[in-house]
């Protein structure tokens, strides 16, 4: 397994504010992964660190083998940042040139007015597009340089769901021809959906990290609903074996479990008269709030 | 190499593409310039020349000041404000070759203006100066123009994109009325006269003023570029390294 950012105790210090606090992580080539974590958790200090924007309080980062701030790393980076305004007297066409010019193996233009579906408006002033078709024009600019990987901050903020959609076909398409991303996203149901590894991140450290599928199950509780005959007190729901929070409407009951398979035969053998049971496993989001409180 | 003339190429067009560049560098100049020019009468006596060359040497002065210090420190400031700077050094565009080009597209623009407002001029009145003395005053007044490049770099290396502006329009303003690009330096009250001898900008059009009779630059003109030229663009150049740093 190659790794292509390798990022050791990394810290961050804005003055008093520690924005990053001692982050070990690895990024595995030709996969899509997710820095997830809510607003302030570090994830665009994190990613500017490893783009060479800013430089770390201590720590190392490697990135494809290289340290950072390279001009060969920028030939084989691209990187798409957050608010960043299209240039101004510029139509799209002339923006996507004056972006492959910097480049030694450019994609075509066309193949760049493809990826961004901004073919009708190829002679447009950039500065004149929707926020939606910025934020697509920014895309293909930071693959004008067909980059070996690509680190997207916040990718789809202000596109519609067509957008979106295209653009993580574009994004998986590109995984499968053996590129890395990495992208941070507080959307957890994005990061469930499109990505291959998660680090969920919070106050600068990192809290979890695995596919979403070992996430949710090493992390989430999951839950059990079901209706009662009888009554039944929470205390006595409570002393069940691995039950963490009860929620009782009327004759339903709903637990938050850990093992729902144990809980289910301890359920059967009460005199309660259970019935009507509903199993259902955890959200991310359930993983991600545990965590990250 | 491609870089950098992709990267000129798209500097010059959006310099070009301006409205401000179109109204402030092009159309104001003009219309001043013809307004003047009708209302004092195009061959009223100015030190030792006509009024026609005069104020086309003032005017231009004017115009390439102004296009120094909006297009490039005002816009400078607003892209390092927008982003955009940041998002140029994700690629392998160096800053030299980002600077360099901006500076080489500038130059372009500046010739153009020269062409543009020397032409009109010529058209209109007749201007009577040598091929050599048409050059030598536009090759002064293009070459003149790099020292108010680098006051607009250290413009443009402000934070507050928005006190850049109305910094930018209070400078080249100033810098316009008291060098005596609006009206001759002669005819303003002797406190402003004392303060606009030692102005860049009156030097800068002086130089070309001397040049329509035939003489040379004084050294002063010379000097006074020169020193402002390289401590502007020093300040800047420090500036800027010092941010990179942190």
């Amino acid at each position: 397994m190659t790794y292509a950012i390798e990022v050791k105790d990394l810290v961050k210090q804005f003055g008093d504010f520690q924005a990053v606090d001692h982050i070990d992580m690895k990024f595995e080539t030709g996969k899509i992964t997710a820095l997830l974590g809510p607003n302030g958790a570090g994830k665009t200090t994190t990613i500017s660190m490893i783009l060479g924007l800013l430089k770390p309080t201590s720590g190392t980062i490697q990135v494809l083998g290289q340290p950072v701030g390279t001009k060969a790393l920028r030939e084989r980076v691209g990187a798409m940042m957050q608010d960043v305004k299209a240039p101004d007297g510029l139509r799209v066409d002339e923006v996507l040139q004056l972006f492959r010019s910097y480049y030694k193996k450019p994609l075509s233009l066309t193949q760049l007015l493809d990826i961004s579906g901004l073919h009708g408006e190829a002679k447009r002033r950039a500065a004149s597009l929707s926020g939606g078709q910025r934020r697509r024009l920014a895309f293909a600019q930071c693959l004008a340089g067909d980059p070996e990987m690509i680190l997207l901050d916040e990718p789809t903020v202000g596109m519609d769901i067509e957008a979106r959609g295209r653009f993580w076909d574009t994004i998986r398409a590109m995984a499968a021809r053996g590129r890395t991303i990495i992208l941070t996203t507080h959307d957890l149901e994005e990061a469930d959906a499109v990505a291959d590894y998660i680090t969920m991140i919070a106050k600068g450290r990192v809290v979890a990290e695995g596919t979403p599928a070992a996430l949710k199950a090493q992390t989430a509780l999951r839950t059990i609903s079901f209706h009662v005959q009888t009554i039944v007190t929470e205390a006595e729901l409570l002393s069940l074996p691995g039950v963490e929070k009860v929620e009782i409407t009327g004759a339903r009951i709903r637990l938050h479990v850990q093992d729902t398979d144990r809980i289910l035969a301890e359920l059967l053998k009460t005199s309660w008269g259970v019935s009507d049971i509903d199993v259902s496993s955890a959200k991310l989001g359930d993983a991600f709030r545990i965590l990250t409180q | 190499m491609n870089m950098f003339i992709a990267q000129t190429k798209a500097e010059s067009i959006r310099i070009i593409r301006s409205p401000f560049f179109m109204l402030f560098s092009i159309l104001m100049p003009l219309g001043f310039y013809f307004l003047f020019a009708s209302l004092n009468g195009s061959d009223m006596k100015v030190q030792s020349t006509t009024y026609a060359p005069f104020a086309m040497i003032s005017m231009t002065a004017f115009s390439l000041i102004g296009t120094a210090m909006s297009q490039f420190g005002i816009r400078l400031s607003y892209e390092r404000r927008d982003g955009w700077v940041r998002l140029l050094k994700l690629t392998p565009l160096t800053p030299s070759t980002w600077i360099g080009s901006k500076m080489v597209a500038h130059m372009i623009v500046h010739l153009l203006t020269i062409i543009v407002i020397f032409g009109a001029a010529g058209l209109v009145y007749s201007i009577d100066l040598t091929v050599i003395q048409w050059i030598v005053c536009g090759g002064w007044l293009w070459v003149g123009s790099l020292p108010f490049l680098a006051m607009g770099s250290l413009l443009g290396t402000m934070k507050n994109a928005d006190a850049v502006i109305a910094i930018a329009n209070i400078l080249q303003m100033g810098l316009a009325i008291l060098g005596g690009l609006w009206m001759p330096l002669h005819t303003l009250p002797t406190w402003m006269q004392n303060i606009g001898e030692w102005l860049p900008s009156y030097r800068y059009a002086h130089g070309a003023w001397n040049m329509l009779n035939g003489s040379g630059p004084a050294f002063l003109d010379v000097i006074i570029l020169l020193v402002v030229g390289v401590v502007f663009m020093v300040l800047s150049g420090y500036i800027l390294n010092r941010r990179e740093a942190l």
